[in-house]
């Protein structure tokens, strides 16, 4: 990896010089690349190709929706992976970012554009506010400080807000408007392989932002920024006598992490149309926690992966597939195999393939 | 009914919903203070305890489930409530004890983060597996015959509060009372307190801490039995209850100080009294009054109302 990226560093450098910031560093360029690839493909070999379609009886929504729930879990790994803090409070981001697209979709404008600028920007002040206020226990305290916020927020919507959020019936007016005023995002797109491949406007539109997602948090952690999540995460008394603010960098990572969870918990509306109440209760929290630690915290796509095993495990497999028997056992199925993970690969699927791979190469680095 | 009347329902009803708090928090407490280990699977605790209570206490008739579909549609000894409150601890003690053995001790030495986690884990496990075998639709659990009514006491008649919540608040307090005995004033609470200052001292003594480590993780978990089995008759009972019921109990610990088991008290009286306060005059914000004054206490007292600073993590 080191000659590489050694030999291409003049033609980055070059590149860099034109494109400013926005120029690919390292591997970055490849990555996207691959990251796009397969985002283009997916849909078409879950729900579409002939054989694997078959195989795995997956279907364009639930397509969608694993790219909204792994942009989710990509977010919470930077707070977990990274930066080593457990939050069991993210279903607040989630569940409040989709509420807010939901309401401003309602009183404001139905374009998906502006509602996951919403969303988002709700969750974000939001993280910054419970991070402010969860951040001043570490260890434990922190895990059970998100967790008591969080189910706060549940019982604000549950009952005293409930004009605005439709209470124990979950949030109904959402009012999608189409994308840019001209595409409806269920309608098929207009391009021969586009709409082989990707199929409808919606799954175009969060694949973009999952794209972007991806770009967004390799740039983070392979900046000297997400640099000292790490060396937060290893050791923080040292990250502290070196000088750094052990304090506003965990803030921040919280809010970062926030901010993705307000995209996808945006996306999810837009998805779903719907906004349920479950959406704000713990158990939302754990299912990101498992998603992550099930694919891998502390790698960028492993929390992707872990996503969509978890929704795969919950949707298809819960309906009897590949064997009928299975189904009522779906959630205790997920429930053993994430003990095991946790007791056994600590670093997830990810890790376990990186494991293996380094067996064969002898390791790149 | 007068306003005095009403207040000293209000009260009582505060007390009960507390003492079932208090029953959970002491344990959670008692086990994060000594071995450091945050047990996420504290409500699968109480969850075990309340179906074992339900299944010696009464015959049930199973809507669904695995074993309604095996024709076990009626399962349950019908032992009646007071053989069920003296074996339910005993069943969830063991339980505590085995679980200590196997999964507290390997991860002992692991990041809290990854206890929280596989305590999830565990609980998620328990709870699919008492959803499969009992369905996932509430069972009846109704309080025993002899005390639905008011208490035949001059005056207490007059409340509209069936004897069960006063016999929870009564059981409530002497078990706090005799873990509170047994941890100050015995030479087996003494290890335990020496053993959570220093470890290695107590070790170099001679004494060997596993032992006292896992009866007290057994104590915890036989209170998270105890606390099932007086709480079922107040609730529904369906596999979810022990998720409902662990958030508000760690806030019980937290806001009364890590490890103090007079905090869990303190905690567990002031959630109470807060909720059915709250419940009687704005009933929709009783929930979120719970969590606003855990945040406030927080926020005034990180340390929590009676915790000592520094020696909790």
């Amino acid at each position: 990896m080191s000659d590489e990226s050694a030999a291409s560093t003049d033609a980055d450098g070059a590149l860099a010089k034109a494109a400013g910031i926005w120029a690919p560093r390292g591997n970055e360029a490849r990555v996207m690349a691959g990251a796009a690839i397969l985002l283009a493909i997916f849909p078409f070999v879950f729900a579409r190709m002939p054989v694997t379609s078959d195989f795995l009886q997956g279907y364009q929504s639930l397509a969608t929706l694993i790219l909204i729930w792994g942009i989710f879990a990509l977010g919470f790994d930077l707070l977990l992976g990274y930066t080593g803090l457990l939050s069991f409070g993210h279903a607040a981001f989630w569940g409040g970012a989709a509420y807010a697209a939901g309401v401003f979709s309602q009183y404001v404008s139905g374009s998906p554009v502006l509602m996951v600028l919403a969303g988002t920007t709700f969750a974000v002040l939001l993280a910054w506010f419970l991070g402010y206020l969860s951040l001043r226990r570490g260890g434990i305290y922190f895990a059970i400080l998100t967790l008591a916020f969080a189910q706060m927020m549940f019982y604000m919507s549950s009952s005293p807000l409930a004009s605005i959020t439709g209470g124990e019936n979950g949030f109904t007016g959402v009012e999608t408007a189409d994308l840019f005023g001209t595409f409806a995002l269920e309608s098929e797109l207009p391009l021969f392989p586009l709409e082989m491949l990707l199929g409808t406007w919606l799954y175009a539109f969060v694949a973009v932002i999952t794209l972007l997602c991806i770009a967004l948090g390799y740039r983070i952690l392979n900046s000297p920024y997400g640099m000292v999540f790490r060396a937060i995460r290893e050791n923080e008394q040292r990250a502290e006598f070196v000088g750094l603010n052990v304090w506003r960098y965990r803030l921040m990572s919280f809010i970062i992490s926030g901010f993705f969870a307000g995209v996808a918990g945006s996306l999810f509306v837009i998805h779903g149309t719907y906004v349920p109440l479950a959406s704000l209760y713990w158990t939302t929290s754990g299912e990101v926690v498992i998603m992550t630690v099930l694919g891998g915290t502390g790698s960028l796509f492993g929390p992707i992966v872990g996503a969509g095993l978890y929704l795969y495990v919950e949707n298809i497999v819960s309906g009897g597939h590949p064997v009928d028997f299975i189904a009522p056992f779906w959630h205790l199925i997920l429930g053993l195999v994430f003990v095991v993970t946790i007791w056994v690969f600590p670093r997830g699927i990810w890790g376990f393939v990186r494991d293996i791979r380094d067996r064969f190469t002898g390791g790149d680095r | 009914m007068s306003f005095h009347i009403e207040a000293i329902t209000v009260l009582l009803n505060g007390l009960q919903q507390g003492a079932i708090y208090i029953l959970l928090a002491v344990g959670l407490s008692i086990i994060l203070g000594t071995l450091k280990f945050v047990n996420f699977a504290h409500g699968a605790l109480y969850l075990i305890g309340t179906y074992a209570g339900l299944l010696l206490a009464l015959e049930v008739n199973l809507t669904s489930g695995l074993l309604q579909e095996w024709g076990y549609g009626q399962i349950g000894l019908g032992l009646g409530y007071i053989p069920a409150l003296l074996l339910v601890p005993l069943v969830v003690f063991v339980v505590g004890l085995a679980m200590e053995r196997w999964v507290v001790e390997p991860f002992k030495d692991r990041p809290d983060t990854d206890q929280i986690l596989v305590t999830f884990g565990l609980a998620i496990v328990v709870q699919e597996v008492f959803r499969i075998f009992f369905g996932s639709s509430s069972l009846p659990f109704s309080q025993p015959s002899w005390a639905q009514g008011a208490p035949q006491v001059p005056f207490l008649t007059q409340i509209p509060i069936s004897s069960w919540r006063y016999y929870v608040i009564l059981i409530t307090a002497v078990l706090v009372t005799i873990v509170y005995l047994l941890v100050e004033y015995t030479d087996f609470g003494l290890i335990v307190r020496a053993g959570t200052r220093d470890p290695e001292m107590v070790e170099l003594l001679g004494i060997r801490l596993s032992r006292p480590y896992i009866v007290v993780f057994g104590i915890g978990a036989a209170l998270a039995g105890v606390a099932g089995v007086v709480g079922g008759p107040l609730n529904p009972v369906n596999p979810t209850i022990g998720n409902d019921i662990l958030v508000p109990s760690f806030l019980t610990v937290v806001i009364g100080g890590v490890g103090s088991i007079a905090g869990a008290t303190l905690g567990g009286v002031l959630f109470g009294l807060t909720y059915a306060i709250l419940v009687a005059t704005f009933s929709s914000w009783a929930q979120v009054g719970l969590y606003a004054i855990a945040a406030v206490v927080l926020l005034v007292r990180p340390q929590g109302l009676l915790g000592e600073e520094g020696v909790a993590p």
